[in-house]
């Protein structure tokens, strides 16, 4: 206890000290973070109780992009709003691809589960190259360029929108896990689905809906993202990746943590990039951070 | 003694293809076997129990490296493809160090997250490799001669199928069965695991490098996103699906199927053909788990 105690305090302390020294990186990255995070989430659901890494989440969230960029240009929706649609559409697809595939080789090996996600995430790319082209698109909205100024620096207003949504999000996700029957359910299931199928859960319908649940959640970020990115058909290939190192990061199971350490990654790359010269470098933030990382949890567990 | 003569058949067909065949058949018949040692590679490892989705990234730090060997070293090009594998053999051994105490999950996205560290490294390092722009070959080899290129790279694919058998007759074959199998049982049976790891990885990452080298001296050309193009991943994961997993045979058989499956989709969709890999590996995962050549295997036997 008095071990995290004083981690936390470090963190406040980096966070004061960057919002000093470098406060454009500070806010950048903090933005930044929070999408990550929000993106993170569900991905870090679906693994924690079906005990699936879904490499296709990131292009679940390309395809709710398109949805938006389609519904945007027909019927003239804003974005935001456009999320009521985006939603069911891809809790639909989530469902689909879930009762087709994946739900077919849950009982076997786990790298038929993660090769199934890859060959799933895969098609998709490519079903969107094909219908869309590569060409990136953009939607432009008016308020989503306004800048608003803090103390002197002026930053975008638009993305602090994505801070309120992650925190909004993990605030649902940890209510729905504690109190409603489902969450409850759900978390009997990632702690061990055996013994919830002998309390007479039914352990099938959790992972279909905690899958499909998690995929339509990407609509959140999809929306959210859409005026402010190009939308391109590997926009959101690098997500998953970034997703799964936070989730890594964090710990499986560790919720709050994925937003602390979103923000904190999210930072260190913001810093990265404000290096003048030493831009480009910033990718390798998140998978240096990722390999450190995991290897040392794995030799702590060989400690063990 | 018939099976002798089938394998001495298709070995002097092979190599006297080029001597009747058309420009484009010899440079499918290269690119499939160029495939196919790719593909045996990623299944050398997959047969140690460990899914790795670094080959990508191994075959274009080769490809680097040839090509960086050559015009900046003054290498010869024959000589390059050696430097290619060394170099591939090289980052292996230090990344294996560290990667190979991971299992399954980790292990998998470790090496995927390689592919593009390597990628950002290319990008980044203009003045060694030219940047996102990329590097051209000054001198590549035998002057870009197509037959001589594909009998280079037949010697290269019997290398690889002879170091297949290997660890599918020798020894070795039982560490790693045994590895994959029930790791606590491997050990408790006095197997060191980790040192039989990172031989294969070591091995198959040389290899890796090597086909990537000969790939760059082939079209004289190296770029970040082309050279490491999730194409050399995924190929060889379909083939060797397609195929059947764990054995020699299975790659080679799914190598030839979706190789020629590949060009003739080419043509006919220039844009969306990956989709159909990506259903291949779908579908093949759900229902034709032990692949082609596993299945008829399974056939035969029960009669």
């Amino acid at each position: 206890m008095k071990k995290f105690f004083n981690w936390k305090i470090l963190f406040s302390l980096m966070l004061i000290a960057v919002a000093i020294f470098r406060p454009y990186a500070f806010f950048y990255g903090l933005q930044r973070g929070s999408l990550y995070s929000l993106i993170a989430l569900p991905l870090a659901l679906i693994l924690g109780i079906v005990g699936l890494l879904n490499l296709a989440h990131g292009d679940f969230l390309t395809l709710g992009m398109y949805m938006g960029y389609v519904i945007f240009n027909q019927f003239h929706f804003d974005p935001i709003i456009s999320m009521i649609f985006i939603g069911p559409f891809l809790f639909l697809i989530g469902f689909a691809v879930y009762k087709l595939t994946i739900e077919r080789v849950l009982k076997s090996h786990h790298l038929n589960l993660l090769l199934i996600t890859f060959g799933i995430s895969i098609t998709l790319v490519e079903l969107v190259n094909v219908f869309w082209t590569s060409r990136p698109r953009n939607i432009y909205v008016p308020y989503a360029t306004r800048s608003i100024n803090i103390l002197g620096i002026s930053v975008g207003a638009y993305e602090f929108l994505y801070v309120v949504a992650a925190i909004l999000i993990l605030l649902a996700i940890m209510f729905i896990l504690k109190k409603t029957r489902f969450g409850q359910a759900a978390f009997a299931v990632g702690q061990n689905p055996k013994g919830a199928a002998i309390v007479g859960i039914n352990v099938k319908l959790v992972y279909t809906i905690t899958f499909s649940l998690a995929t339509a959640m990407t609509a959140i970020s999809a929306a959210l993202m859409m005026p402010r990115v190009s939308i391109f058909p590997n926009v959101g290939g690098p997500f998953t990746m970034k997703s799964f190192c936070l989730t890594a990061m964090a710990g499986l199971g560790n919720l709050p943590g994925i937003l602390i350490s979103g923000i904190t990654l999210g930072i260190v790359e913001a810093i990265v990039q404000s290096i003048p010269g030493y831009s480009g470098w910033s990718d390798l933030v998140f998978f240096g951070v990722l390999i450190l990382v995991i290897a040392l949890r794995a030799y702590r567990r060989a400690e063990r | 003694m018939r099976k002798v003569l089938l394998i001495i058949g298709i070995l002097v067909f092979v190599t006297f293809l080029p001597m009747f065949a058309d420009m484009y058949l010899i440079h499918v018949a290269s690119s499939i076997m160029l495939f196919m040692c790719l593909a045996l590679s990623w299944d050398m490892m997959l047969r140690t129990g460990q899914l790795s989705f670094g080959t990508a990234g191994f075959f274009g730090l080769g490809a680097y490296a040839a090509v960086i060997a050559v015009d900046d070293f003054a290498i010869t090009p024959i000589m390059s493809i050696f430097i290619g594998a060394i170099f591939a053999a090289i980052v292996a051994l230090g990344v294996g160090i560290a990667v190979l105490k991971l299992r399954e999950m980790y292990f998998a996205i470790t090496t995927l997250a390689l592919s593009s560290v390597f990628l950002v490294l290319a990008r980044n390092l203009s003045d060694l490799t030219g940047g996102a722009a990329g590097k051209v070959l000054f001198n590549a080899i035998f002057d870009g001669d197509p037959k001589k290129t594909y009998w280079l790279i037949m010697v290269f694919t019997l290398l690889v199928i002879g170091i297949s058998e290997i660890f599918q007759r020798t020894r070795i074959r039982y560490a790693i069965s045994s590895i994959r199998n029930d790791e606590l049982v491997a050990k408790s049976s006095g197997i060191n695991i980790f040192k039989y790891l990172l031989i294969v990885f070591i091995i198959t990452s040389a290899i890796q490098g090597a086909a990537g080298a000969i790939y760059a001296q082939q079209y004289a050309f190296v770029e970040p996103e082309s050279t490491f193009s999730a194409n050399f991943l995924l190929l060889p994961i379909a083939m060797a699906l397609v195929g059947g997993i764990h054995s020699t045979l299975g790659p080679i058989v799914g190598a030839i199927i979706l190789g020629f499956a590949s060009e003739y989709l080419k043509l006919l969709m220039p844009y969306g053909h990956l989709i159909i890999y990506g259903i291949i590996i779908i579908l093949v995962i759900i229902f034709l788990r032990k692949g082609v050549y596993g299945t008829i295997v399974d056939k035969i036997r029960s009669n």
